[in-house]
C-alpha cells in the first residue's frame, strides 16, 4: 500500500458522507427482507421456528426437573429465559457469517458499507428475540412468579447483550472471508459456552472458586441479571458494578470488532 | 465528475488458494506462491458531467475492473479515485434479487441497495411497475417470473434510481431486440438529460452511435483515448494497435 492509497480512502469517505444518506433505510429494508425470508412472510412461519427452541427447552426441562432436580424456584422460567438469551447470541454470531456469504454476489457488484449486512442480520435476530420474550411472558403469566419493578432492568440488559453480541459478530465476520472454517469453530465455542454458562443449572452447584471464571463471560452476567430482574431471587447482579463490568467488556469488544471489520471489509469483494 | 489518478490494481492469484484455518495449518510449511496480475496499470482518466464515455477492449483488458473501482466495490492498490455524485451500477442486472419475495418487495430491496430512500422508491414505484410491464405480477414471487421479466424488472429499477452517474457493463446482451431497443432509447434520454454514463460493450455499433469519447484498454493499460470513430478504427485494425 502506498501513501496515495490512503488518500483514496479519504476521498471515498467524503463521497459517502455527501452522496448517500440512505444507509439506515437500506439496513432496515435488509433486516425486514431477511425476516420475511426467514419466516416465509407469515406468522405461522414464526411459530414453526419456535419449535426448535421449545423442543430444546422441553427436553432439558424434562431431564433436569424429573431425572435431576435443581433447587431452583420457577425452574421453567429460569431455563426458558436462559435458552432464549443464549439462542440470540448464537443466532446473531452464526447467522451474520452465513449472511455475509449469501450476500457475496451483491458485495461484488454494488458498493454499500459492509457493516450494513452485520447490523441488518442482528436486527433480524433482535426481532426474533423480542418475539421470543413475548412467548416467555406467556409462560410467566401461567407461573407463580410476580412481576416486579426490577423487570425494567431487562431493557438495559438486552441493550448490553446487543452491543456485546454485535461486537462478536463484527469480529467473526471480519475474519470469515480469510478463514471460512471459523464458522464451524465458532459453533463448537457456542456449544462450549452453553455449558460453561449457568443456563440449565443454577450457579449454586458450581464451586465458588470457578465463579470468577464463569462470570468473565458478560453473557453469563447478563443472563443472571435478567433472571434476578424478572424472577428473582437475589440482587447481586442488579447492581451498578455488574453493569459497569458488562458494558466495559461489551464496548471493548465492539470497538475491536468495529475497527477490524472496517479494516478487513475493504477487501471483501475480492475474497468472498 | 469522475477523476482517476495513477490508479493501479493488482490481483494476486495464488496457485493454491487458502481460505480456511485448516488449509493454512496443513500447508504451513509450504510456501504460498502466486501470480500477480496487473488488472489496471497507471490509469489516468477524467470523465466530465454529461459525458457518454465508451470503454472498449478485449476480454481481460480490465474494463470491468475499471467500472468496479469507480463503483467503489474494489479498492485500488495505489492511486486516487474521486467520484462526485451517486452511482447507479448496471454491472449486472438483478444481483440483489430475492427470489423468495414478491416483485413489490424486490423493488424496495433493490431500490434501497442502489441508494434510494423510502420516499424516492414510493414516488417511483408506479413508474417502475409501468416501465417493466409487470402490473399483473406485483404480488408474484420473483422466482416464478420468466427470466425476461426478471431482467426487465432489474433494468426498470436501475433506470428509476435517477442517479447522475451510470455504469453500464454489457447488460444489453441479455435482452431480446425489443428490450435492447428500449435500453437504447433510455440511454438516448439519459444523454439528453445530461447524465454521465460509462458504457462497456463489445457492440461497437452501439459504442459508435452513443459515445462522445471512447477509451481503449489493453492489458490493463489505457492505450487510446479520443473521438469514438478514431479509437474504433484503431481497435478494428490490429496493425495500428502497435504504433
Amino acid at each position: 500500500m502506498t501513501k496515495s492509497a490512503s488518500l483514496y480512502t479519504e476521498s471515498r469517505k467524503k463521497e459517502i458522507l455527501s452522496g448517500r444518506k440512505n444507509y439506515l433505510f437500506l439496513t432496515l429494508v435488509m433486516a425486514i427482507t431477511d425476516f420475511k425470508i426467514k419466516y416465509d412472510n407469515s406468522i405461522l412461519g414464526y411459530l414453526w421456528s419456535l419449535l426448535k427452541p421449545l423442543l430444546m427447552f422441553g427436553t432439558l426441562y424434562l431431564v433436569f426437573s424429573v431425572f435431576v432436580r435443581w433447587e431452583v424456584e420457577n425452574y421453567r422460567l429460569y431455563l426458558l429465559l436462559g435458552i432464549i438469551l443464549w439462542n440470540f447470541l448464537s443466532e446473531v454470531t452464526l447467522n451474520s457469517m452465513v449472511l455475509l456469504e449469501s450476500k457475496a454476489s451483491i458485495l461484488k457488484k454494488i458498493y454499500f458499507p459492509r457493516w450494513i449486512i452485520v447490523i441488518a442480520s442482528s436486527l433480524t435476530s433482535l426481532l426474533t428475540l423480542l418475539l421470543n420474550i413475548c412467548v416467555f411472558f406467556i409462560f410467566f403469566i401461567f407461573s407463580s412468579a410476580h412481576l416486579q419493578t426490577s423487570a425494567l432492568f431487562l431493557i438495559i440488559y438486552l441493550a448490553e447483550l446487543y452491543i456485546f453480541v454485535v461486537g462478536l459478530a463484527l469480529l467473526l465476520c471480519s475474519l470469515y472471508p480469510k478463514f471460512r472454517d471459523i464458522h464451524h469453530i465458532w459453533e463448537v465455542f457456542v456449544q462450549l459456552g452453553f455449558w460453561a454458562t449457568p443456563i440449565i443449572y443454577p450457579i449454586s452447584i458450581v464451586p465458588q472458586k470457578y465463579h470468577t471464571l464463569i462470570f468473565l463471560n458478560p453473557a453469563a452476567r447478563i443472563i443472571q441479571g435478567c433472571r434476578q430482574a424478572l424472577i428473582g431471587p437475589g440482587k447481586e447482579f442488579l447492581g451498578l458494578t455488574n453493569h459497569i463490568i458488562i458494558l466495559a467488556v461489551a464496548l471493548c469488544l465492539f470497538a475491536v470488532g468495529w475497527a477490524m471489520f472496517s479494516k478487513l471489509s475493504r477487501s471483501f469483494a475480492e475474497e468472498l | 465528475m469522475i477523476a482517476l489518478e495513477k490508479v493501479n490494481k493488482i490481483f494476486r492469484l495464488p496457485h493454491d488458494r487458502r481460505v480456511t484455518l485448516r488449509q493454512r495449518f496443513v500447508s504451513l510449511l509450504k510456501k504460498n506462491t502466486y501470480e500477480e496480475l496487473y488488472a489496471l496499470r497507471n490509469i489516468n482518466l477524467k470523465v466530465n458531467e454529461g459525458e457518454f464515455l465508451g470503454i472498449i477492449g478485449k476480454n481481460g483488458a480490465g474494463k470491468s475492473t475499471l467500472l468496479k473501482i469507480i463503483a467503489g466495490v474494489l479498492e485500488p492498490n495505489s492511486g486516487t479515485v474521486s467520484v462526485n455524485g451517486n452511482i447507479a451500477p448496471f454491472l449486472e442486472l438483478g444481483v440483489g434479487f430475492q427470489w423468495e419475495l414478491t416483485v413489490k418487495d424486490n423493488i424496495f430491496f433493490y431500490g434501497a441497495l442502489l441508494g434510494m430512500s423510502r420516499r424516492e422508491i414510493e414516488q417511483k414505484y408506479d413508474w417502475i411497475i409501468d416501465y417493466s410491464g409487470l402490473e399483473r405480477f406485483v404480488d408474484a414471487k420473483l422466482k416464478n417470473l420468466s427470466s425476461g421479466m426478471q431482467v426487465r424488472l432489474g433494468f426498470s429499477i436501475t433506470v428509476g434510481v435517477e442517479s447522475p452517474i451510470l455504469l453500464v457493463d454489457e447488460v444489453l446482451a441479455v435482452g431480446d431486440i425489443d428490450f435492447q431497443q428500449k435500453c437504447y432509447n433510455t440511454f438516448e434520454n439519459f444523454k439528453k438529460n445530461g447524465r454521465t454514463i460509462l458504457f462497456v460493450s463489445h457492440d461497437l455499433n452501439a459504442v459508435e452511435k452513443f459515445c462522445d469519447r471512447v477509451i481503449l484498454l489493453e492489458n490493463g493499460e489505457l492505450k487510446f483515448e479520443g473521438k469514438s470513430d478514431d479509437v474504433l478504427s484503431r481497435y478494428k485494425s490490429p496493425v495500428n494497435l502497435n504504433d
